[in-house]
């Protein structure tokens, strides 16, 4: 099929979109009012929090709404030719032809059955009538062109034989196959490690300049953004909000939205003390629950009464050039630059003694190397090799790494759901490592409490909130009966800030960030002084994120709590933690305060995670560094160092020693260790990561 | 006396009409089901069974029909009848192809189009199926005043005789089908009240509530309930029913609907609504009659199958490990026997004779209990008091009632220890239940264990694990609830499959004793002579029929209504 040629205005033009969901009750808006242009080559971000109709707008553009959605206004023009206009035949020849979608899970996107080779040559041959053999020509060259190690092995294997990363990659070599004009990703590295997403945003912006492809980017991470595209569109609530060149947008916002998305995530500048985060008050509106006049105006700042809860607000332009676009009534009159008030400072809590130390503690499981007949040959998976650490009352201590590097089974065999290999975990002294949960005394069971990731799945979803938390009550033998129970659920309810009211509510009706805060306060319910944290926030929307995290450092402030953070996001790390432990492949691979770790020298592996971390804020530069190939099975760990297949830094060590040898733990301060074999002055001479400002203008 | 017509005095005013817009509706409905399955939209997951369900009833609906027009008495209706009919409809669903082929090409959305006609000619039965009833039963009395003026006001018959004519003149102008739906009356009655209830309050009512959103959801449950609340005003009030379910009346045997009882007496209801079996039995009595059994043992013999399924399919998918490999084995064994072959084994006399049914009871009526106790003691292990109170409350009355159930006093009984042996099971209903349940358990396990595995990976039974929960806690309170959605869907249709089970026991033989009047006996009864008596086996098959398909439906609704919020 032939494409559009000979065009030159802009590639999409989408104006004055308007998206609604019919169900039995009611119309559901979920997008309103939507305009934005791409031209050729241009990569246009657009940012919102989850539900604010991002994806909407990439299924309106594809026209593929589902059998309850519907187009309710406006236009969408690719190459200057309105979709609406376009027969069923001609709207199949431009998705996959000319506009490519990539999705957040690669897997939704592949066949599972079918090789990837054939699947890649089906486009071309389709689409455009090339033979086979042309096909498997360009087939070969994409996927030398997304980075693939051996692409002839790789159009030879199925979807389930490669990693996520690699599956990822496949996906934008299918959609560069027909050499489409215009790309939309939607959230397309979610689903990665940073690592890995560092290394496929890198491919994106490098073929996005090879192919001259526009790019719809959509993502809820404002970091991102800034490091892919060109400009940007915010989103709230199925509008947008502010649009405009990505360095204006970044440096002089023109919308309280955008402003408090900024302030609510942690930059790596700023210290805690003087930029504390801050959250957006109250919830992101349901499509049928929004209010009169501004969508945002419960939760901003500026709002006037009389004026921002009238009518429907239109776009403005804010320099009359018509490049930067602002639905605000109030932006001429805001203070853009005045400091952010601190509502009080706060005082972190002294550092007390010793709880909790796990000395060389190792866990190992025992699989079968031959998953059909169970028996003979036993493999080892070393998911956790020698951890030592100690944690103090009131210490936050981050346990960071990508997945497969052992934090959940360092957490279980703490909690007592496995019991350790070898090494000892001390809880107050006393040993705990080889008692399981079930011989564990409820004291020691509600001291050690966890806070789970998924805020979807971490509730049951068949009980009410209330019980849930009192059935936590019961098990940790506190109160006498139930009446009391009752009334330290209350108090618990009101420890996490929320309503009391939500006692009996069940937990589909809470948000994500409500049920988070249950699960928090179910975690305490035993009077829990040691609280795992699983990436308590990471599921979560920026803008609940900063009030759930602020919440666990004030119950941490009261109770005294240790807090044990596991995350992958450094940003956040940086921002609440007192001491950080890396690690990879059930390796520690560098442990020390958080000053110490965020600073050189580091270990690589480290530098390579500061690196990868995208951060939303245009005077920071960033050493780049990017890791080849994806993170080792731990059932297949490489000989000697385990970060030897990626390490940058390898050459720089004499002989064969990476390879051959586990590197030794060593101290370079008091209290900061890592686990590497370059010498001393190649870790005296390495270089900051990130520079700020002045610094980087140098 | 005459023998009743379907339609009554002014059927032949309607039945034309009604003809005309039922082949109409079966027409479009074929029309924009095969339209639907070409497009392969969303429609088209009408199951096959469904579909298949709906045009029986509509065959069998449409020969009576047709019967009550054509047929000189009453309902006469030779099978060359039925297979004129049957070629008729063929005929109808070719004509619907062709149809749905030609609109395909010139109307944008012919299956919609089909679908809106379908609709009409639907309301249009409706429409008037309620204009005949209400001329019907609005001028019952003409035949009887035209006979009274007959009479001189000398020579007036006595006050009995006037009134009794009254009664039977009025039976007959309202016909068999008026009169079928006069006797269900009180099952009317309840399901107007349940429906307004239940829609009133529909938003206060979890999933119940939300079944009266969907269209197919409430026709489903509406064919169930009728069947409910037939066999609770028949088994409890006993109301609806005409006959005595084994009452015989001489010179009735095998006649068709609508005949006059030869001597009937005063008190007697002079007619066999839907003609009389080879032992000169009331059909329409018996498939009413029949519906108590079925009533009562498809529900409570799928809820032992569900019991022993959850309680060993709980386990099996929280441990997985050897105890899984095990009892999937075991499942599996069970599975690979032919259903009925199983129950040949079970119910031939000389296995019935070592008390092996008996001994099955034993285990399997154990479960309930076994299930009730840990869910109470998993839930309050840490409050002993409430734990003992409930378990006296719960197991108690359940104990008693399980050794009276597997107690038995009859002289071929192997098991009679206990001394409250207050009711005794009929040997064949338990061997019916301890069948059914046996061979629908594995299934369930396989189902609940599936569920434990995928619902096993959730925060929140981490979260349980980490406060240090029991292990059948977890099982029982935090997966078993979250499973619920598929469990319940999953329970209705094996009512259903356990309906038709009990329906193809009887017809082989199995099971209940011959003169049993549930449906499956009766329809094998009816099968011996069905190519020159149809009437008989047609009503049992048909309300079978409907009841599987109501079920079918509410568990489709159920299904479609629980994915949604
Ligand atoms: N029960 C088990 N049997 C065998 N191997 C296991 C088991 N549990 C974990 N592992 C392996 O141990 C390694 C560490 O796993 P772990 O779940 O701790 O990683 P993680 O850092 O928590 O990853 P993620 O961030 O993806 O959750 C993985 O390679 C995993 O495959
Ligand atoms: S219009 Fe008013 S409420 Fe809305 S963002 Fe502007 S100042 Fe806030
Ligand atoms: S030991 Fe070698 S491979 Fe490992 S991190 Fe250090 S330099 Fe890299
Ligand atoms: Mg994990």
């Amino acid at each position: 099929m032939p494409k559009i040629h000979d065009y030159d205005g802009p590639i999409l033009e989408i104006d004055k979109l308007s998206i609604s969901f019919f169900t039995r009750l009611h119309e559901i808006p979920a997008v309103m009012d939507f305009s934005v242009k791409v031209s050729p080559g241009e990569a246009v971000g657009l940012v919102g929090e989850s539900g604010c109709g991002k994806s909407t707008v990439a299924l309106g553009v594809m026209r593929d709404l589902g059998k309850n959605g519907r187009i309710v206004g406006g236009s969408v023009k690719f190459k200057g030719r309105d979709m609406a206009a376009l027969s069923d035949a001609e709207l199949r020849n431009l998705r996959g032809n000319e506009i490519a979608m990539i999705y957040q899970e690669p897997m939704a996107s592949l066949n599972p059955a079918m090789r990837i080779g054939k699947q890649l040559m089906e486009v071309p041959m389709i689409h455009e009538g090339l033979s086979e053999h042309e096909s498997y020509q360009r087939a070969l060259e994409v996927v030398t062109d997304v980075k693939l190690p051996d692409p002839e092995r790789i159009l030879r294997s199925y979807p389930h034989q490669l990693s996520g990363g690699q599956q990822q990659r496949i996906v934008i070599a299918m959609a560069l196959m027909s050499k489409p004009s215009l790309l939309i990703l939607d959230e397309p590295t979610t689903a990665l490690d940073v690592t890995v997403e560092a290394a496929v945003v890198e491919l994106v912006k490098d073929l996005g300049k090879k192919y001259g492809t526009s790019m719809l980017f959509i993502s809820h991470n404002l970091g991102l953004v800034l490091e892919t595209c060109d400009r940007i569109c915010v989103m709230y609530s199925g509008e947008a909000v502010e649009r405009g060149d990505i360095e204006t947008v970044f440096n002089n916002m023109q919308h309280p939205y955008t402003q408090a998305l900024f302030r609510s995530i942690p930059l790596p500048g700023a210290d805690k003390n003087s930029r504390p985060l801050v959250a957006i008050p109250g919830n992101f509106p349901l499509p049928h629950e929004r209010p009169p006049g501004c969508n945002f105006g419960p939760r901003c700042d500026y709002f006037q009464a009389g004026l921002c809860d009238q009518d429907d607000i239109t776009m403005k332009d804010v320099d009359g050039d018509g490049l930067h676009e602002t639905r605000c009534l109030r932006f001429r009159d805001i203070d853009w630059n005045a400091p952010i008030t601190l509502a009080q400072t706060k005082t972190k809590g002294e550092i007390g003694r010793v709880v909790l130390k796990m000395d060389n503690l190792k866990k190992y499981y025992e699989v079968a190397a031959n998953a059909l007949f169970g028996g003979g040959e036993k493999r080892v998976v070393k998911a956790n090799e020698t951890l030592s650490f100690e944690a103090r009352e009131s210490e936050t201590l981050a346990i960071v790494g990508e997945s497969g590097c052992g934090k959940s089974t360092f957490a279980k065999v703490l909690m007592g759901l496995e019991t350790a290999t070898d090494g000892e975990i001390l809880l107050d002294g006393k040993n705990i490592e080889q008692i399981p949960i079930d011989k564990r005394d409820t004291k020691t069971v509600a001291d050690i409490q966890m806070v789970f990731q998924n805020p979807f799945d971490t509730l049951n979803p068949s009980m009410a909130v209330g019980s849930q938390i009192m059935r936590a009550l019961d098990i940790f033998g506190i109160g006498k009966n139930d009446a009391e129970r009752r009334t330290r659920m209350l108090e618990l309810l009101d420890l996490v800030k929320l309503p009391r009211e939500f006692a009996d509510r069940m937990p589909r009706q809470l948000s994500g960030g409500q049920k988070q805060r249950v699960g928090i306060a179910r975690a305490f319910a035993g009077g829990a002084r040691i609280v795992v944290a699983d990436e308590p926030v990471s599921a979560l929307d920026v803008s609940v994120q900063a009030a759930v995290t602020d919440l666990l450092m004030e119950i941490q402030r009261n109770e005294k709590t240790t807090l044990l953070f596991i995350s992958h996001d450094l940003s956040i790390v940086r921002y609440l933690s007192d001491r950080v432990m890396v690690m990879y492949l059930g390796h520690v691979v560098e442990l020390g305060s958080t000053d110490e770790v965020f600073s050189p020298p580091y270990h690589p592996y480290t530098e390579a995670l500061l690196s990868a971390v995208p951060i939303a804020d245009t005077h920071v530069t960033k050493k780049h560094i990017v890791l080849e190939g994806d993170i080792p099975s731990a059932m297949n760990p490489p000989s000697g160092c385990p970060f030897q297949t990626r390490c940058g830094w390898k050459s720089r060590v004499p002989g064969n020693l990476c390879e051959e040898e586990v590197p030794p733990v060593r101290q370079l301060k008091p209290g900061h260790q890592i686990k590497c074999h370059l010498s001393d002055e190649e870790l005296a001479n390495m270089e900051p990561v990130i520079k700020f400002g002045q610094e980087a203008a140098e | 006396m005459e023998p009743l017509t379907w339609f009554g005095a002014y059927g032949s005013s309607f039945g034309p009409l009604l003809l005309v817009l039922a082949t109409l509706a079966i027409t479009c409905g074929l029309c924009a089901a095969l339209l639907a399955f070409i497009d392969n939209t969303p429609r088209a997951s009408f199951s096959l069974f469904n579909g298949v369900a709906v045009l029986l009833l509509l065959l069998v609906g449409f020969t009576y029909v047709y019967g009550g027009l054509t047929g000189a008495e009453g309902g006469a209706m030779p099978l060359s009848t039925l297979g004129w009919m049957l070629g008729t409809l063929a005929a109808l669903a070719v004509f619907a192809a062709m149809l749905a082929w030609f609109l395909d090409n010139f109307f944008d959305n012919p299956a919609a189009f089909m679908g809106i006609l379908f609709k009409w000619a639907i309301y249009g039965v409706g429409a008037v199926v309620v204009l005949w009833l209400v001329v019907t039963l609005l001028w019952q009395g003409a035949a009887h005043k035209e006979w009274l003026a007959g009479f001189d006001a000398a020579d007036m018959p006595p006050a009995e005789e006037i009134a009794r004519h009254r009664y039977i003149s009025r039976l007959e102008s309202l016909g068999i089908l008026a009169n079928v739906a006069i006797r269900f009356t009180p099952v009317w009655i309840a399901l107007v009240v349940l429906y307004g209830v239940s829609i009133r309050y529909k938003r206060r009512l979890g999933l119940y509530g939300k079944l009266f959103d969907s269209v197919i959801g409430m026709i489903g449950f509406g064919l169930v309930m009728f069947w409910v609340f037939t066999a609770l005003f028949v088994g409890v009030f006993d109301m609806i029913a005409t006959h005595a379910a084994l009452e015989q009346a001489s010179g009735m045997k095998n006649k068709l609907p609508g005949t006059p009882l030869m001597r009937a007496g005063p008190e007697e209801f002079p007619f066999y609504l839907l003609g009389g079996d080879n032992l000169a039995r009331d059909i329409f009595s018996r498939m009413v009659y029949g519906s108590t059994i079925v009533i009562q043992i498809a529900p409570l013999a799928t809820l032992f199958a569900f019991m022993v399924g959850i309680t060993l399919g709980l386990p099996a998918g929280y441990y997985s490990g050897k105890l899984d490999t095990a009892l999937s084995f075991l499942a599996n064994l069970i599975l690979a026997f032919p259903v009925i072959l199983l129950f040949y084994l079970l119910v031939t006399p000389e296995i019935v004779q070592t008390g092996l049914p008996q001994y099955m009871a034993m285990v399997l009526f154990l479960f309930p209990l076994v299930f009730m106790g840990v869910l109470i003691q998993s839930r309050f292990r840490t409050q002993p008091q409430k734990n003992v109170i409930w378990i006296a409350v719960v197991l108690i009355p359940l104990f008693l009632l399980y050794a009276a159930a597997i107690n038995d006093g009859g002289p071929d009984s192997k098991i009679r220890f206990w001394p409250l042996d207050f009711f005794d099971i009929p040997p064949g209903i338990l061997v019916v239940f301890v069948a059914v349940v046996f061979v629908n358990s594995p299934t369930v396990f396989r189902i609940v264990r599936g569920l434990v595995m995928d619902i096993q990976t959730r925060d929140y039974v981490a979260a349980a694990q980490t406060r240090g929960e029991r292990p059948w806690y977890i099982m029982l309170w935090e997966i078993l609830p979250n499973a619920r959605g598929p469990l319940i869907v999953d329970f209705c249709l094996r009512i259903g499959y356990t309906t038709i089970l009990l329906g193809t026991l009887g017809f082989f033989g199995l099971g209940l004793p011959p003169e049993s009047p549930d449906w499956g006996t009766t329809i094998n009864e009816g099968r011996k002579l069905l190519s020159i008596y149809p009437h008989p086996a047609l009503p049992p098959a048909f309300a079978l029929l409907s009841l599987v398909l109501g079920l079918n439906l509410l568990a489709d609704g159920l299904r479609e209504e629980s994915l949604k919020d």
